[in-house]
């Protein structure tokens, strides 16, 4: 037993001195993670930091009110995804656009190829100022509503997908089957739902639709705007920030994984030893 | 019932994580391994990232080593020597793992090297165990009484230069097959997330020709300090050990464990080698045809960078 009990000394010395490298270490460059540049979860507050919400940003009578079911989305331990309702209010005649945009990053897409009979990743391609989410939703037909010439600012998923910038050269049929490839996969993890429900209108000049969040969400500030349209032309747009972040126990986990990578593994070393310890102690009592 | 895992960055139930470490106890249980070669696989069929998988994996190592370790050192079946001598090549072995495991996951390699590391190894392991089994079966119906044959044969092993002894072990061999040993293991089990019990012990018994009653001991001394190792080094460069994943991992192996043990005490010890070779060979299978299989698509997202 006291030999064991040196054997751990000896460890912890060892521990001790991987912190001390850690610690050297951590004055150089670190990647953050996709969440690092989210400030904590005090984040609620910054509803109201931006373009004061609910007052349409052109005209002085409001010709268009929103607001969001929640001010945030916040990934707890229970989080499975979140459906966030916009509702509102707009003076007719008119048709409302919503879209809602993830902060950009730059994503890779990766390409499998079959080399040896083995699929393997052969082919890549970078794109600058990708959404980490996008949805798009309309009281009518959206092709419809562009076509008549607010397309420029408002855009469908494909008109966006069009404007991400590639990083390097490319021919253009392989740089559209990288961009159908990112398209694809977005859709499949539920982040660039193709088909969120119809913004629905009620009494005339009632909104609401549903923005749904898959459970694998990328942190940040996210844009939920909001158009009215008349005759194919934008009359008011309302925006609101909706930050999305790991709130409670997961944020503090994520945030020390991030922050100070050195502690955070040496605490999970710690559990393990004790988890692994108590096991064992039990074991022997069944 | 759904969980968040912070790390890992998706939910998932918390009955498969607490099954899928049930089975790996189980399997530790049973053949004194710690059954994160089938934990690992299993973690990437079910959604969790290959390299969240694999550190988080290494997590869990060294709660079923250090309860392990209690035991068998309790009863001095640790040859702390021999540990020693494979923990200075491990900890090399691993700290150039996960340097390796950092490189292979910035130019998109990870997912396919961890498949291929896993279809080589399990399917090798597995045929080897699976072929001794089965004429060590074959033997002993034939010859009830056969003798034991030399303590161990003389190789290469025995001419190499640095000649340690190793009391506990009745060896006196060159400390650099174990320390090469080490190294080897401790790459494995940086980039698979394995202890590397399951090679470690047949390459003790085999290869190093060390007595069987010290082999689990000492080899689960040697993975319980690399697996720290392996831990701390993902978390500080890779950031992707998650915790709430590793101590579910933990609980169920915890139940699983002593049911292993159970039934490891009912049944013949080459009836159970066998169905462990036959289980090593379905997960190596399982994972082959999902590198032979025409993917659904072939694309899939590299890591998301946020610019400044």
């Amino acid at each position: 037993m006291r030999r064991l009990l040196l054997v751990l000394a000896a460890g912890l010395v060892w521990v001790a001195s991987l912190v001390w490298a850690a610690g050297a270490q951590a004055q150089g460059p670190r990647i953050e993670p996709p969440g690092g540049s989210l400030p904590g979860p005090s984040l609620g507050g910054s509803v109201d930091s931006g373009a004061p919400p609910s007052v349409p940003i052109e005209s002085a009578t409001p010709d268009l009110v929103v607001d969001l079911s929640r001010a945030r989305v916040s990934i707890t331990s229970a989080f499975q995804g979140e459906s966030i309702l916009m509702f509102g209010m707009f003076d007719p005649p008119g048709e409302v656009v919503v879209v809602v945009v993830g902060p950009e990053a730059r994503e890779t897409v990766l390409r499998k190829q079959r080399v040896l009979g083995m699929w393997l990743n052969t082919g890549r391609q970078s794109f600058e100022n990708v959404p980490a989410y996008y949805a798009i939703a309309a009281s009518q037909p959206l092709q419809r509503l562009l076509a008549r010439g607010a397309g420029g600012e408002i855009l469908s998923l494909e008109d966006r997908m069009s404007i991400i910038k590639p990083v390097g050269t490319r021919s253009a049929a392989e740089l559209a089957r990288f961009r159908g490839g990112l398209l694809e996969v977005k859709r499949k993890e539920g982040l660039y739902p193709a088909a969120i429900g119809q913004v629905t209108v009620q009494a005339g000049r009632l909104f609401r639709v549903d923005l749904p969040f898959p459970s694998r969400l990328p942190e940040g500030v996210y844009e939920v705007k909001a158009y009215l349209l008349r005759d194919g032309k934008i009359v008011a747009a309302v925006s609101r920030p909706l930050p999305v972040g790991k709130v409670g126990f997961s944020a503090q986990l994520a945030g020390w994984a991030s922050h100070d990578g050195a502690l955070y593994g040496l605490g999970a070393i710690v559990m393990a030893l004790f988890a692994g310890w108590l096991g064992g102690a039990v074991m022997r009592r069944l | 019932m759904e969980i968040y895992l912070p790390i890992a960055e998706l939910s998932i139930n918390v009955f498969v994580l607490l099954g899928l470490g049930a089975a790996a106890g189980l399997l530790a249980g049973m053949f004194g391994v710690g059954g994160g070669f089938l934990a690992t696989p299993l973690l990437i069929f079910v959604g969790i990232p290959p390299a969240v998988a694999v550190a988080s994996q290494a997590n869990q190592v060294i709660a079923n080593s250090v309860s392990s370790l209690q035991v068998h050192w309790r009863r001095g079946n640790v040859d702390l020597r021999m540990g020693m001598v494979l923990l200075l090549g491990g900890m090399f072995g691993s700290t150039a793992g996960v340097w390796l495991f950092t490189y292979l996951k910035a130019i998109g390699q990870i997912d396919f090297v961890i498949a291929v590391m896993y279809v080589i190894m399990l399917s090798t392991i597995g045929l080897l165990m699976l072929v001794e089994s089965l004429s060590t079966y074959v033997k002993r119906r034939r010859n009830p009484g056969a003798p034991r044959g030399k303590l161990h044969t003389h190789y290469l092993v025995h001419r190499l230069p640095l000649k340690l002894r190793f009391y506990k072990s009745k060896l006196y061999i060159s400390a650099l097959l174990p320390v090469g040993l080490g190294f080897l293991i401790g790459i494995l089990s940086a980039i698979l997330g394995v202890g590397g019990g399951f090679v470690l012990v047949p390459a003790m018994i085999y290869l190093l020709g060390m007595p069987t009653a010290v082999v689990i001991g000492t080899s689960n001394f040697q993975i319980l300090f690399v697996a720290a190792n392996v831990t701390f080094l993902q978390a500080t460069t890779n950031g992707t050990v998650d915790v709430v994943l590793a101590l579910l991992l933990i609980l169920g192996g915890v139940v699983g464990a002593p049911i292993g043990s159970r039934l490891a005490a009912k049944l013949p010890g080459v009836v159970l080698r066998g169905l462990m070779s036959v289980l090593i060979l379905a997960v190596a299978i399982e994972l082959l045809t999902e590198l032979l299989r025409t993917p659904v698509s072939p694309f899939s997202l590299g890591i998301r960078e946020v610019q400044p």
